[in-house]
């Protein structure tokens, strides 16, 4: 079974899948079913891809090569390691989550609407599979253009403006890292005698210090873009308040770590020296994001909007943690972005229930769900509290690593993501209580969930209680690519402290 | 002499071929319906086939241009067709005078003698400002044939003086040769020959033909106009910046560093606020040819390759692009302002769809064949060391994004209105396949760019 091409069957399966949706297109029932087969197909996929590290770990990574464009020393190569894997499961896994999130959004067009989350769903796959950088623009770029129809067409609101403005956000910073890979092309075809554009070899050339510099900011921007990290984030609350529910769930579940993923799998080793000069920076920046988005959600009567602006702290502390030079942190990262994968999309897709039950996400609306729909209100406390890092759920697991990590290598950093995450407390807890708790505020009956959301709301559960609880499955399969990565990046530093 | 006829194989094709369908036409009266667009087809299709002969003994950029305004003019003819026949202006004239034009590009983009660019230049010219007005009784496209005329004149006065001086300085007609020589007067005369040929490639400040000119032409002329003749004008320019002497480069191509800047500029900003999609278009070409004399700037560093991949991939584009709007307009007048779009991807997907990918692939976005062409022309760009001007062009790239989005979101993310009828006058089995093979060629350039590349470099290597 080894033989077959896993990798490429799991970056090209939806696709394919996708382009055969318009044959569905008279029926809402077919598309729907054949949209959650592909998608488990999927899922076992990436089971059965993860079974290979299970075994005696003798041929791993998983590596397919084949040249692709051999005057232009590009070629197609995927490769997939412990850290990968994470994430491809993770992929996989929120894909038939978006399967199952809404039965609302596919009324207009179902065949576009299923196809475009199976498309996004590939382009990501291949973001988190790719080594060879130019492949790896090439799928960075790409995964714009299905979530770019998915919210102009089936979004909310101003769908077509905010559509608009999330492309031109990330392709700015995609187009000038398109620019950097070419860069590093050429230093690569100059130092090595051949055009390259593989990880691998790159990461061994020897940049001058100031090109370093500048090809570091320009791959920093367009991963902090998409991450997103303080003053670049304008684009976020919009997109995910407007995009339909599987929008917002692709948003928040996968392409905010893509973001986070690339700066460990290619800014990191890339420009170690860069890295170093700019780590001060990055993290300040990711640490003012965790206090400011906290204060903005404080005044956010959006439900929706208020949980996206939680995405901007979670992940800016997560950018602080891979940032600190901590080996323990970096590994608390990766289970920080993973769990808040699972949390936020969690939140989002009872943020759509929320809309699709009452016509309005407004929290002035709501209030005493408890009471009025328990399993509802039981499914939302939880996702709160993994969100809030209760001990026993995920969350708590990234949130103490990365902290721990910080006070190994910068303690005022440590102590102020301590202090952003009490801060972080305060909204989650207070939309807890606006939403479920106090008396109902409108006598609008509220339905508790049905079978498909029971169904999809205890996967998620599953999954957070899951991590929070055998976090050393996941910690295990991602510490060898991790070792490597620090190694590079903080030679002297490198010890495996602690995990 | 069976040589000679082999190596001007292509050429005669479509001189003969031009005359063949005004002689078929002097025949029969009332040619059947396919009778001359097929014939005009048959003698296009030649020069494509003789490209792929192995072993050729012309010129790399013979071949290369051989086969692509072979490509360009097929699929111009299988826009045209069923276009022209519904409007009324389908004739032997209309399909005679554009062999003869494709035929001139070739010679344009071959030249090696100064006459003969100037020759190549003016026949395919003088055969497209008659096309520009091939519907007679449009009055958009009379004024646009006679905007095309007048800064035609202008450009050729300006060329035959460089050439003039050119000649004076160095006793040569030689393009190589004469170039070779230097000096002063040589430097002066390619001055002004490459602000002639700026004029055709309509490169900022003397650009401002373009967007007329491309909204009154019949949607279909626009797309041969901005394809063949600005790729054809666009090898002359690689073919001067490559052999340009020395002194007159260092001279020159600070000020050419500055018109690929402005050129750039103007076509994506100038694009961004256009209402009518035809004018965004021209504009949006403008700006690609900014990227091209980028290209040409970095011709010691591969850019020569880069823009030849580049201008393959923007001849499909823009074909594809044009000649969707030619398929979606009904016979009174092309579907012009961006407003009359509106919600179309949901009636017509096919045509759309064809458009849309046009769409992003003029703004770069992979997997389509402009983002591999970007990729080459900035990595040329900056291995010739002008960091500044790639990063100038990338910002400029975003607002190209900008614009094509707007067009695109227009298509998808809007409900048609009442106001515009989204009937248009059936495209044509013809149309329709030209419309599929520009889409699939625009995805296999960017995807399997390999044979391309591959015979680019063979050409280049050969000259």
């Amino acid at each position: 079974m080894r033989q077959l091409p896993w990798l490429t069957l799991l970056i090209f399966w939806p696709l394919l899948a996708a382009l055969t949706m318009p044959l569905l297109r008279r029926s809402r029932t077919a598309c729907r079913r054949f949209a959650l087969t592909a998608s488990l197909i999927e899922l076992a996929m990436a089971g059965r891809v993860a079974f290979f590290f299970a075994g005696p770990k003798a041929d791993l990574p998983l590596l397919e090569d084949v040249a692709w464009i051999p005057d232009l020393g590009i070629r197609y190569t995927l490769t997939l390691d412990g850290l990968s894997l994470v994430f491809v499961l993770l992929t996989a896994f929120i894909g038939v989550c978006c399967m199952l999130a809404s039965r609302h959004d596919d009324a207009a067009r179902p065949a576009l609407y299923h196809a475009l989350i199976l498309a996004s769903l590939s382009t990501v796959q291949g973001v988190f599979l790719a080594t060879d950088v130019f492949l790896f623009a090439l799928f960075w770029e790409a995964q714009l253009l299905p979530v770019f129809f998915l919210i102009g067409i089936f979004g909310h609101g101003e769908r077509m403006r905010v559509a608009i403005k999330f492309f031109l956000f990330s392709a700015v910073g995609g187009l000038l890292m398109f620019l950097a890979v070419i860069a590093l092309g050429i230093y690569a075809a100059d130092s090595f005698q051949e055009p390259t554009f593989a990880l691998d070899a790159l990461t061994k050339l020897e940049l001058p210090v100031m090109a370093g510099r500048w090809l570091f900011a320009a791959f920093m921007l367009s991963f902090a873009i998409k991450i997103p990290l303080l003053p670049v984030h304008m684009w976020l609350p919009d997109a995910h308040t407007e995009a339909p529910t599987a929008g917002s769930l692709i948003l928040a579940g996968l392409l905010l770590k893509t973001g986070g993923y690339a700066v460990i799998r290619f800014a990191l080793p890339l420009f170690p020296e860069a890295v170093a000069t700019f780590a001060p920076l990055l993290m300040f920046l990711g640490l003012l994001g965790l206090f400011y988005a906290s204060a903005v959600a404080l005044a956010q009567e959006d439900v929706k909007r208020l949980i996206a602006y939680s995405s901007i702290g979670h992940m800016g502390l997560a950018v602080t943690a891979i940032m600190a030079g901590s080996r323990l942190a970096l590994g608390g990262a990766v289970i920080l972005m993973v769990s808040h994968g699972l949390t936020a999309g969690g939140l989002f897709s009872m943020a759509g229930m929320i809309g699709e039950r009452l016509g309005s996400r407004r929290i002035a609306i709501l209030g005493g769900l408890w009471n009025k729909a328990p399993r509802f209100g039981a499914a939302f406390l939880f996702c709160v509290l993994a969100a809030a890092a209760l001990p026993g759920l995920s969350g708590f697991i990234g949130e103490a690593m990365s902290i721990f990590g910080l006070f190994q290598t910068h303690r005022p950093a440590g102590l102020f993501a301590v202090a952003g995450m009490a801060a972080t407390l305060i909204y989650l807890l207070r939309l807890a209580r606006d939403v479920l708790f106090g008396p109902p505020r409108t006598n609008a009956a509220f339905p508790d969930l049905d079978a498909r959301e029971l169904v999809l709301m205890g996967a998620l559960a599953l999954a957070i209680l899951w991590l929070g609880l055998f976090p050393n499955a996941v910690l295990s399969i991602i510490a060898d690519p991790l070792d490597q990565i620090a190694s590079l990046v903080w030679p002297t530093t490198a010890p495996r402290l602690g995990l | 002499m069976t040589a000679y006829f082999f190596e001007f194989f292509p050429h005669l094709a479509l001189a003969i071929g031009g005359l063949a369908v005004l002689g078929a036409a002097m025949f029969r009266a009332h040619p059947p319906r396919g009778l001359l667009p097929g014939l005009a087809a048959f003698f296009a299709l030649l020069p494509g086939l003789w490209a792929f002969w192995p072993d050729t003994v012309a010129s790399g950029m013979t071949t290369f241009f051989a086969g692509l305004l072979s490509v360009v003019t097929l699929a111009t003819l299988g826009l045209l067709s069923r276009y022209a026949d519904r409007r009324g202006f389908a004739g032997d004239a209309l399909y005679g005078l554009l062999l003869w034009s494709a035929l001139g590009m070739l010679l344009l983009a071959e030249a090696t003698n100064w006459l003969m660019l100037l020759l190549g230049l003016e026949l395919a010219s003088l055969c497209l400002y008659a096309l520009v007005a091939a519907r007679v009784d449009d009055r958009l496209g009379a004024e646009a044939a006679l905007k095309y005329f007048l800064p035609g004149a202008m450009a050729l006065a300006v060329l035959v003086f460089g050439i003039s001086l050119i000649y004076a300085g160095s006793g040569s007609l030689d393009i190589n040769e004469s170039l070779a020589a230097g000096g002063p007067l040589v430097a002066a005369g390619l001055t002004l020959a490459l602000l002639g040929i700026g004029f055709k490639l309509s490169l900022a400040p003397v650009h401002l033909w373009t967007p007329d000119v491309y909204q009154g032409a019949p949607a279909p002329i626009a797309a041969f106009l901005s394809t063949g003749s600005k790729t054809a004008v666009a090898a002359a320019l690689l073919h001067l910046a490559a052999e340009a002497p020395t002194d007159a480069a260092n001279a020159l191509w600070p000020a050419l560093m500055g018109i690929a800047g402005l050129t750039m500029a103007i076509g994506n900003i100038g694009a961004l606020c256009q209402k009518s999609l035809k004018r965004l278009l021209a504009f949006s070409s403008i700006a690609q040819m900014g990227y091209v004399v980028m290209a040409a700037l970095a011709v010691e560093n591969g850019g020569g390759e880069a823009a030849l991949f580049y201008l393959a991939a923007y001849a499909l584009m823009d074909l594809g692009a044009f000649g969707a709007v030619g398929a979606l307009s009904n016979n009174a007048a092309d579907r012009d302002a961006i407003e009359s779009y509106r919600g179309l991807g949901y009636v017509h997907p096919w045509r759309t769809g064809a458009l849309a990918l046009c769409l992003l692939s003029l703004a770069g976005m992979p997997p389509t064949a402009g983002f591999l062409g970007k990729f080459l022309v900035f990595g040329a760009t900056l291995r010739a060391g002008y960091a500044g001007l790639a990063i100038f062009g990338m910002l400029m790239a975003i607002i190209g994004i900008f614009y094509s989005l707007r067009v695109v979101a227009t298509l998808y993310m809007r409900e048609a209105t009442a106001a515009h009828p989204v009937i248009p006058a059936p495209a044509g089995p013809a149309a329709g396949l030209t419309l599929w093979a520009v889409s699939a060629g625009i995805v296999a350039l960017g995807v399997f760019p390999g044979p391309l590349l591959a015979a680019i470099a063979r050409i280049v290597g050969a000259e």
